[in-house]
């Protein structure tokens, strides 16, 4: 006769969403897609379908256009958006309850946001819509660079060229960049540099940009390549496609005093450039506003990171991860939707929290994730949880600026712009010192208390591999188990998704002596996967 | 008036059920795509064939 | 040609980083100021009381710390530095300075310190943040940083005197050694030229790793020397321009020259374009903003991004070749240098296909050896040249 306790714990056994769970590795083939997608219980199942249902009409919503039909057949990277149902999927392998439906709140979200630029885009394309009037409103930025001095243009349009073309392609296929990688390698650039810039170079040899806009904005975020390929990019945009550039120059350095007022100076002749441009007038009542959803959004994380510090993680991996590099880059409080995205989750995840819920059955590993990930294979945080029970509770990305922006003074403000300009994701560690780096890194270790860390090393990212063998003897002397993850960030010919898998399978086998949660997804035949 | 709301019920009904139906095969066996990954290598055709300006 | 006196010294003291004047000038009670990159103004660096030394790793063979600390994946410069930081082949410094310019000499000496490789009591390092862009906000931060991580760090560490009088002194011996260099080198100039790219190189690279003060006289020699030195037949078959990342190695312009082509104008780190140009001061302003806009608007590093510095390196290339009557570009960069890799890239283009120029485009190691991989192809570049001569259509 079972007592009350036993009971109890039966229920919760029962009512545990990880319980049964498919075997993902499963769902596998050796093509582009799965065999189908996943059963996750008949409610969780029914809430996918409904937000695939959206999806569906969203992406039929912009098709149906003829402008964006023109421009699907003009652009190459275009054809990677097929796969824009199966991205979503492959970030929300093994999700339920509210990490379900946490993921799509920001997938959606974002996919919804990406479709709206893809428009933007193609409406002032020279070689699809053509609209000489609404170009005269647009601003082209890098993908790579913070937006802060557009915040105070809400008539303006800020787009980015390279987020859809090159970014976004590859987080849709794997293979979507190698193309543009090729390019530029037949043109003389070597193979060792950053493939992003690379890849973005050949997007601009290829004549596969759209052209548009009354003038751009390149900055110098996040590194050397971006420095460099933005220049090759502004060879053709500036002197031959006549819109005129704009170099912003972040100072490497962030963390000191004294390279300050250069960032401030650079953001005020950064708006006094837009504003040549294109007409208008900084406003500053628009600045604040978006100023303040910056800081609300701010506050969200911050409250998800230190949910993460418990036993009961609830806002991490993809979910973090992509989610804190869209809103705290490219939107940068600019759109409302966002906050309420933001609040939306934070109660999802509090719920969660309170019911003590868990995304897999096991939590075996507390990990932080560290340096340049793979874009190729950004669902590689949920397939540490799903396979192996490594949580990554924060990543290198995420780990941004936490600075309260002045909601009032325009003075401050400047230097608000400047630091979040400095401060740009992924930047504001490989850039600034070893301190940001390296020890920081500890620090978060203890914070989080975390056993290991999944150092993702990026071959061709100078500026980490650099501190290769301090990272190790640091984890050493700390006694956390460092775990390297080699990869080429858009290139996976150079290491496949089931090589970075591999690196992560043969430390839990011969380190941790460990065997997987879902042993079906230890090697999957995904070479050809989107 | 019972009848005819009842048959509008039942025509909604059946709509809706077809819907439901086909949306949720394409949704559980991927049929959306399965079809778009057999359209992607039809697209690299119309690609090539796009007129571009290559040079640095 | 009959040997120039000073040159086989200058040779053995490219062979060793701490070498005779180095040690010399210690012994004068100088201290010696360790630097890895163009960006930081070389007179500061040689105020009386100091003089610079910028870093070699002459002779360089395994470099598997260096890697173990810095993976296989960054340049061979900054891991020959390392290595040889580890084995102790720095220590005579008193401080390093660099600019936090390439990611790669960044960790390179972020490694160094963290290692603690130099073991003088009170050594110090400064980063600074140097300018990307060449406008009035780049002088500005420029000045600054000077200010703050050189000149206030020389004040504080050494007592050295850091006053507008102290830079003017300095700037007055850098301009000597530099009008010295220029005059040698304008040698190259002529059809038959009186002195060998090689042993040009030789000789500019002997002022970037000894004190000022005790190398000009030999300078001074060799100068005289050049005014009648009878120049041998011409041996060689093209002129080029070698353009690209540090060349620190003796043995690179040597293999170019052994192929065949003559290096009439080095436009690289460690060159002499625009390394050795001297300093123009007037009264109106302060020695050390004047020093930092000269270096921030003539300063070739492709790591300079707005649009006027991105075409004016590539005219700047155009200007040299026309200068020096060069048949062809070899630009060159260092493996897994970034800022070259896409400067060579688009250079070798735009030289090629907007200024008309033969370009022969490589990457090349650290420590070229004999490397009969390069050989090669410096001897095909220097045959394309001749036959494109044969037909006429040569620049």
């Amino acid at each position: 006769m079972m007592d009350a306790k036993e009971i109890a714990a039966k229920i919760a056994e029962n009512l545990d969403p990880n319980k049964d769970k498919e075997r993902l590795g499963t769902l596998y083939t050796d093509g582009k897609v799965r065999k189908r997608r996943e059963w996750r219980g008949l409610e969780d199942t029914m809430y996918d379908y409904v937000r695939w249902l959206g999806i569906m009409g969203m992406l039929g919503k912009f098709i149906v256009k003829p402008r964006n039909i023109k421009g699907f057949f003009r652009y190459r990277w275009m054809q990677n958006y097929l796969a824009v149902p199966m991205m979503i999927d492959r970030h929300t392998q093994g999700l339920r309850g509210s990490y379900l439906r946490i993921a799509h709140t920001e997938f959606d979200l974002v996919a919804q946001d990406v479709a709206l630029l893809l428009e933007n885009l193609f409406k002032g394309d020279r070689n699809v819509g053509n609209d000489e009037e609404f170009s005269k409103k647009v601003v082209l930025v890098d993908e790579n660079e913070m937006t802060t001095f557009m915040m105070g243009f809400p008539n303006l349009k800020c787009l980015s060229r390279e987020t859809p073309s090159v970014y976004v392609s590859v987080l849709l296929n794997q293979h979507a960049a190698e193309p543009y990688i090729d390019i530029a390698q037949e043109y003389g650039l070597p193979g060792d540099v950053c493939p992003m810039p690379e890849a973005e170079m050949g997007v601009s040899i290829a004549d596969d940009f759209p052209v548009l806009g009354a003038c751009a904005v390149q900055c110098n975020t996040t590194c050397d390549g971006s420095l460099l390929g933005n220049g090759v990019i502004s060879k053709r945009l500036e002197l031959e496609d006549g819109v005129p550039c704009f170099q912003l120059a972040a100072p490497l350095r962030h963390r000191e005093d004294d390279v300050q007022e250069y960032a401030a100076q650079e953001i005020r002749n950064t708006i006094a450039f837009i504003e040549k441009h294109t007409g208008h007038k900084w406003d500053w009542d628009n600045y604040f506003e978006c100023a303040k959803r910056v800081n609300e959004s701010t506050r969200h994380r911050l409250d998800w990171l230190e949910m993460n510090k418990t036993d009961y993680p609830q806002v991490f991996g993809s979910n973090l991860a992509l989610y804190t590099e869209t809103n705290y880059m490219a939107i940068c409080g600019k759109l409302p939707a966002f906050v309420e995205a933001d609040r939306k989750i934070t109660k999802y995840a509090e719920q969660a929290y309170k019911n003590r819920a868990m995304a897999v059955k096991e939590y075996r590993h507390r990990a932080i994730v560290w340096g340049v990930q793979s874009h190729f294979y950004f669902d590689f945080l949920i397939w540490l949880q799903n396979c192996w029970g490594i949580i990554p509770l924060t990543d290198m990305l995420s780990m941004v600026s936490t600075r309260v922006l002045s909601e009032d003074d325009k003075e401050q403000a400047i230097y608000d712009m400047a630091w979040l300009q400095e401060n740009m994701i992924m930047r504001n560690r490989t850039h600034g010192g070893y301190k940001v780096l390296l020890d920081e890194l500890w620090d978060f270790c203890e914070e989080f208390n975390a056993d290991t860390v999944i150092l993702w090393e990026h071959m061709a990212c100078k500026a980490l591999v650099g501190m290769h063998g301090q990272f190790e003897e640091k984890a050493r002397e700390k006694g956390i188990h460092l775990i390297w993850v080699k990869h080429d960030l858009f290139d996976p010919r150079i290491v496949s998704r089931q090589g970075i898998r591999d690196q992560i399978n043969n430390y839990m086998r011969t380190v941790f002596m460990e065997e997987p949660l879902d042993p079906t997804l230890e090697v999957l035949p995904d070479d050809q996967s989107w | 008036m019972k009848k005819k709301a009842l048959k509008v019920l039942k025509t909604t009904g059946l709509v809706a059920g077809g819907f439901f139906g086909v949306t949720f095969t394409v949704y559980y066996f991927n049929l959306d795509m399965k079809m778009t990954a057999a359209m992607q290598p039809l697209l690299n055709y119309v690609y090539d064939r796009v007129e571009r300006d290559q040079h640095l | 040609m009959k040997d120039l006196k000073h040159l086989i010294y200058f040779e053995q003291l490219l062979q060793d980083a701490n070498n005779e004047l180095v040690q010399k000038g210690q012994a004068e009670g100088l201290k010696c100021v360790a630097t890895v990159c163009e960006n930081i103004p070389e007179p500061l660096l040689n105020l009386p009381g100091l003089f610079s030394v910028r870093l070699r790793a002459p002779k360089t063979g395994s470099m598997e710390m260096a890697t173990y600390y810095m993976t296989d994946f960054l340049c061979e410069y900054t891991r020959a530095l390392l290595e040889r930081a580890i084995e102790g082949g720095y220590n005579f410094t008193d401080c390093m300075i660099t600019p936090d310019g390439c990611s790669m000499l960044n960790r390179c000496v972020e490694n160094m310190e963290l290692l603690h490789t130099a073991k003088k009591p009170g050594y110090f390092y400064e980063y600074l943040e140097i300018p990307m862009k060449a406008d009035d906000n780049g002088l500005n931060l420029y000045v600054l940083q000077c200010q703050n991580h050189i000149l206030n760090a020389f004040k504080k560490n050494f007592g050295i005197d850091v006053s507008d009088e102290a830079i003017r002194k300095a700037v007055a011996e850098h301009n000597r050694m530099c009008e010295l260099i220029r005059a040698i080198g304008d040698y190259r100039k002529p059809e038959k030229p009186a002195i060998t790219g090689y042993e040009f190189h030789i000789i500019t690279l002997a002022t970037y790793v000894a004190p000022k003060h005790l190398i000009i006289p030999m300078l001074e020699e060799t100068l005289e020397e050049l005014k009648t030195r009878e120049p041998d037949d011409m041996k060689y078959r093209a002129r080029v321009v070698f353009v690209g990342s540090e060349v620190d190695d003796v043995d690179m312009i040597k293999l170019v020259e052994d192929a065949g082509a003559y290096v009439c104008a080095d436009r690289f780190c460690y060159g002499s374009l625009p390394g050795r140009n001297p300093i123009e001061l007037n009264d109106d302003e302060d020695a050390l903003t004047q020093i930092c806009r000269q270096y921030m608007y003539r300063g070739q590093c492709p790591r300079m991004m707005n649009q006027a510095k991105i075409q004016g390196r590539r005219q700047y290339v155009a200007d040299i070749a026309e200068e020096y009557n060069a048949d062809g570009i070899i630009y060159q960069q260092m493996k897994f240098c970034d800022p070259w890799a896409y400067e060579r890239t688009v250079g070798s283009h735009v030289l090629n296909n907007d200024y008309d120029y033969p370009v022969l485009s490589i990457d090349r190691p650290y420590a070229v050896g004999v490397s009969g991989q390069l050989r090669t192809r410096v001897q095909a570049f220097v045959e394309s040249i001749e036959i494109k001569k044969i037909q006429g259509g040569a620049k």
